[in-house]
């Protein structure tokens, strides 16, 4: 008899566990089979009371049925809840297509980028970069390199002087002078800044650019040397070997001095407009320091030589970028700025 | 510096590299070249022709000529010159075949200056003399060779085609004819009397004079010679004077001895204020610091920049007084700055010019003068006054030093050849330990330390002779440079942030700086600026920002920009105060900017968290009603604020002003690890309600100092104003959270914290919201 009532209660049960469509409807199948107060708790107090020969049997009986409820209703509360998952994660539909809030990212300027990734460079090779005053005196600017008052070399920068005596820097070469003097030898420094020449300013030319000074101060130093690290640097700079070439050129803070060409990055040397059909084109002047610019700045000329460089960040850029008007560089149009 | 090949030609005979290789030679051994372009092109094949017959074309104003053309034969030529007439000899040059006015025009008969020999093209040019057929008597096309006159600012020899011949025939190892046969110059007592007051100012002064002067224009040749280096024939004295400061870099004058009073050359200082008036026809008041060539009555010249216009040569001129003069360098760029006049021969003397070539001039004249003034007679001998200028002592070169600053292994020989062929003169007193003496016309400013003769080796032997090498140096860290990697990082973030970098001038005209309220005479200020708008230096990074903004405004509707640049303060002595600033500006067209505003705060915050705006009064180009002063870690480092309505037509602009020297220094403090706490805190909301423009960093710094020391932090939650507020009332809400590092605090004592707070607020005023 009680054989038979576990049975019906158990498939009846299952039969509810299967139509049930809720998670409540399934909580209440649970409490009222499996409940304390479910038939099932009811038979297994009732135990007690049947005759031995049927404890065994009817414990088993229990057991089972307990276990096969348990189980149809743990498989079904999981179908239930991935399909209120599934509905909940419908609902939620985003169009990720739609642009972001908020600001995107600015720009930096081209000539910080260029000199970012020379400082980078120089830095791997061992240079300090160091600063120096935009506003500068006349003898860090000119005498102090082999450039006294009178001399025709003060021709070759026109400068903008300031009330009161001193001038805006025509060149970085100052912050070599007050490299050496504050660091002293060996020295292996940069200066990357702003410079000013009292120009006219047109579409290749502007009274403010920006210059990248290079020096390096040791024992035994050779034109030889000057043109290893130059060739290294551009290599870097231009992310290809490139074929240099040095030729005389005059600049009273080296001795002898150069100025270097490259072969034409865009004709390979066979010639072309940029490089004016003659297949090279005139990048940066560099040498061995003057003696005397050495000795001015308290350096044993008899002890340490060096080479010094400065190349043309401003131009560099617009090399990079292929940029035609130098006039956009300080615009601060951001149509222009944003390209980089 | 235009370079004429012939000319050059002339010294070096056997030479026969062409123009553009020459060229290109030049360039890589001694100085920058800018090109080559052929003149006298028409030359080519021109020759000697008579004019046979002309007869008029109908309805034109061309004649038909008929010229002899000796072994070309008879030509036909369609001609328009004025002085076309049978008879004359001119010149025909062979161009083809061309009808003209219905007319078969062979050749044509060429101008002057289509030959390339001066300016005149009024008409065909005129011969004297010649046979048909015969080629224009030393006239021939030539090319000029542009150098850079940059690049040879040291070389005083270079101003001149005998010194670039020097270099040719060095470079070729050619051999060099000299231009100067000193010869010529007579011995015999000087016809005039030369005083130098200063030898330091003028170390040589030479000249002679001559008679029976005929004065007329120069000979084909020689006007074609100047034309093509890009100087005017004027007659045949003047033309003489700028042929040989052309070949050999020396100046001349020609003065006309009849005007002048007289028979001593006086060179001194000028007195002040005396008056001069010079060939250009332009009068100058001088002064003490400028050197002038004197007679008895007064100057005639103004030393080594321009003659006078009183005694200079004209048509009647019979006696010429011809002074070759040396002058010190600084004093003649110093004279012609001042007086802003560059000349051909200031221009030369500024490079420091050989004293040694005064008499060498002189003698390259008398040559020149017994071709082109036939009959010239010189009266008496050389006048020369000069100081002793002992010849500097030798270089010593060290044959192992040579090489290590080359970077290559040369032989002595090659060293020898090398000096010797640009005239150094070259010893060997002990093995591999040269004596090379310099010569005259290098030694004046140009060599005079052995790194010198470096530059005379390496560049003869080819800087592409020299193989790249590592230095062996040491691998070492450099120094750093916080200040720039600071500034990188500030970047960075506002880069971040999504603004985008600008570079701004450094100039401000006065006008942009009273229009922010700054005083134009607290800039500095350039004295000779590019132009009247760009004359100060800024002390400020704002009014270029501004402009950025306005001018952005036109295409965009919002954008967000900055610079980091330097401010550049006056200081009473010596160098300004540099220094560098971010500035960074945030427009919106539309909106009512207060978002804008917070958000450029947000960004400060970024590179200075914790940091706070304070209010402050506002400055004359900041909103009145939104301006603040940021300070972080207490100390002010900048300033927030809106563009004043009446600086921006339409939208708003949100500006961030930051002294990135102070903050950068503040930057460095380290902040102190503290444990993290073990006990928890405890935490309570509080309104305060304030007038509507109570400051809420007021109401929290209140809060914060009656908390007591166990406030752990304080947080402004959120503020609101409406019913049942007041009108004109809101109220703010702040977390306050308490706690110790030690303990668990006790809800009394939290209790009595909130008491205390409520109380202390109510004391200053508030009403509270619990
Ligand atoms: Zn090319």
């Amino acid at each position: 008899m009680l054989d038979q009532s576990i049975q019906e209660l158990e498939s009846r049960s299952l039969a509810r566990i299967a139509s049930a469509t809720t998670l409540e409807e399934l909580e209440a199948v649970r409490v009222d089979s499996l409940g304390r107060k479910g038939p099932l708790a009811q038979a297994g107090k009732e135990m007690g009371k049947l005759p031995p020969e049927d404890r065994a049997r009817i414990g088993k009986l229990l057991n089972s049925a307990r276990q096969n409820l348990e189980q149809a209703l743990e498989a079904k509360k999981r179908g239930l809840d991935s399909g209120s998952l599934n509905a909940r994660l419908e609902a939620e539909w985003l169009d990720v297509t739609l642009p972001a809030p908020g600001p995107r990212r600015g720009h930096l300027h081209p000539i910080t980028r260029i000199q970012r990734e020379l400082e980078d460079l120089f830095a791997s090779l061992g240079f300090a970069v160091l600063d120096g005053p935009e506003v500068e005196t006349e003898y860090y600017n000119f005498d102090a390199l082999n450039i006294p008052a009178d001399h025709p070399a003060r021709d070759m920068q026109d400068t903008f002087w300031l009330d009161g005596g001193n001038l805006l820097r025509t060149h970085t070469s100052p912050v070599q002078v007050r490299g050496m003097e504050r660091l002293g030898p060996p020295l292996r420094m940069i200066a990357p800044g702003r410079v000013f020449r009292n120009e006219s300013v047109d579409a290749s030319h502007e009274h403010t650019f920006y210059q990248l000074e290079g020096m390096m101060i040791d024992r035994d130093v050779s034109v030889a040397h000057l043109l290893y690290f130059m060739k290294t640097l551009l290599a870097a700079i231009f992310h290809r070997d490139v074929t240099v070439r040095l030729r005389p050129g005059y600049f009273p803070f080296v001795e002898p001095g150069f100025e270097l060409d490259i072969q034409c990055l865009i004709c390979g040397g066979s010639g072309c407009p940029v490089c004016k059909q003659s297949g090279w084109v005139e990048l940066l002047p560099c040498g061995l320091v003057n003696p005397n610019v050495l000795r001015m700045s308290g350096i044993d000329p008899g002890e340490w030589n060096g080479f010094a460089f400065g190349l043309g960040l401003t131009r560099l850029v617009m090399m990079r970028y292929a940029i035609d008007d130098i006039r956009y560089l300080q615009g601060g149009d951001l149509r222009f700025l944003e390209q980089f | 510096m235009k370079f004429s090949y012939n000319w050059i030609r002339e010294f070096v005979p056997t030479l026969h590299e062409a123009p553009g290789p020459l060229e290109r030679l030049i360039t890589m051994k001694t100085a920058e070249c800018e090109g080559v372009e052929p003149v006298g092109e028409l030359l080519s094949g021109a020759c000697v022709a008579r004019v046979e017959s002309v007869e008029p074309i109908a309805n034109s104003h061309n004649a038909r000529a008929v010229v002899d053309a000796g072994l070309h034969g008879f030509k036909t030529v369609v001609c328009g010159a004025p002085n076309c007439r049978p008879g004359m000899l001119t010149a025909w040059a062979p161009i083809g075949k061309k009808v003209i006015n219905g007319v078969e025009s062979d050749g044509m008969l060429a101008s002057p200056a289509e030959l390339g020999i001066n300016k005149d093209h009024s008409g065909i040019i005129e011969l004297k003399a010649g046979a048909p057929g015969d080629p224009l008597p030393r006239c021939a096309p030539d090319a000029v060779i542009e150098i850079d006159n940059k690049s040879i600012t040291h070389r005083p020899d270079l101003w001149g085609h005998f010194g670039v011949a020097r270099e040719v025939a060095a470079i070729l190892g050619l051999k060099l004819r000299d231009a100067v046969d000193l010869s010529l110059i007579p011995s015999a007592p000087p016809a005039i009397g030369i005083q130098i007051e200063d030898f330091s100012l003028c170390p040589r002064y030479s000249a002679l004079v001559f008679e029976n002067v005929s004065i007329g224009p120069s000979p084909y040749w020689l006007q074609a010679r100047l034309t093509a280096i890009g100087l005017n024939p004027i007659n045949n004295i003047v033309d003489m004077t700028n042929f040989v400061m052309a070949e050999l870099a020396q100046p001349m004058h020609a003065f006309d001895a009849d005007l002048l009073n007289g028979g001593t050359i006086f060179i001194r200082p000028a007195r002040f204020g005396e008056a001069f008036r010079a060939l250009n026809d332009q009068n100058y008041t001088l002064d003490a610091s400028n050197l002038v060539i004197a007679d008895a009555a007064g100057p005639i010249a103004l030393g080594g920049v321009i003659g006078g216009a009183h005694s200079a040569i004209g048509a009647k001129t019979t006696r010429v007084v011809l002074e070759s003069a040396n002058f010190q360098a600084s004093s003649i760029r110093k004279t012609s700055a001042a007086i802003k006049l560059r000349t051909d021969a200031s221009i030369r003397f500024e490079k420091a010019q050989d004293p040694a070539n005064t008499v060498r001039g002189l003698a390259r004249a008398v040559e020149l003068l017994r071709e082109i003034s036939p009959g010239i007679r010189i009266v008496g001998g050389l006048a020369d006054q000069k100081k002793e200028m002992p010849a500097p002592p030798p270089i010593a070169l060290r044959h192992d030093w040579l090489e290590r600053k080359l970077g290559r292994s040369i032989s002595p020989g090659e060293v020898r050849r090398i000096l010797e062929s640009l005239e150094f003169r070259f010893d060997e007193p002990q093995a591999r330990v040269y004596s090379v003496s310099v010569p005259s016309w290098r030694s004046t400013k140009d060599v005079s330390i052995p790194d010198d003769l470096v530059e005379e080796v390496g560049r003869m032997v080819g800087y592409d002779s020299i193989t790249p090498v590592a230095p062996l140096v040491p691998a070492a860290v450099p120094p750093a440079n916080p200040t720039r990697k600071f500034q990188h990082e500030v970047r960075a973030v506002f880069v971040d942030q999504g603004f985008t970098e600008v570079y701004n001038y450094s100039f401000l005209s006065e006008e942009s700086v009273r229009a922010f309220g700054f005083d134009p005479a607290a800039h500095l200020r350039v004295s000779n600026p590019i132009a009247s708008d760009q004359a100060l230096m800024r002390a400020s990074l704002l009014p270029g920002i501004w402009k950025n903004v306005t001018e952005n405004a036109k295409h965009r509707e919002a954008f967000r920009l900055f610079e980091i640049g330097l401010e550049i303060h006056k200081t009473a002595s010596g160098l300004p105060d540099e220094i560098s600033h971010l500035v960074a500006a945030l427009y919106e067209r539309h909106g009512d900017g207060a978002a804008g505003l917070y958000e450029l705060k947000r960004a400060a915050e970024c590179l200075m968290p914790g940091a706070e705006a304070r209010p402050a009064a506002a400055r004359p180009f900041e909103h009145p009603a939104r301006s603040g002063e940021l300070v972080w870690r207490g100390q002010a480092a900048g300033r927030i604020f809106e563009f004043h309505p009446s600086l921006v037509e339409s939208g708003r602009a949100a500006i961030l002003d930051l002294d990135l020297r102070q903050v950068e220094s503040l930057s460095a403090l380290r902040t102190k690890y503290a444990p993290i706490r073990r006990y928890p805190s405890s935490a309570f909301d509080l309104s305060v309600v304030c007038p509507l423009r109570e400051h809420a960093g007021n109401l929290q710094t209140a809060i914060a100092s009656l908390s007591g020391p166990l406030l752990e932090s304080i947080q402004f939650v959120r503020q609101y104003s409406g019913p049942p507020l007041d009108e004109g009332q809101k109220s703010v809400s702040f977390r306050v959270t308490l706690g110790s590092p030690e303990r668990t605090l006790s809800s009394e004592e939290a209790g009595d914290i909130r008491t205390r707070i409520i109380e202390g607020m109510r004391s200053l005023g508030y009403e509270l919201r619990l």
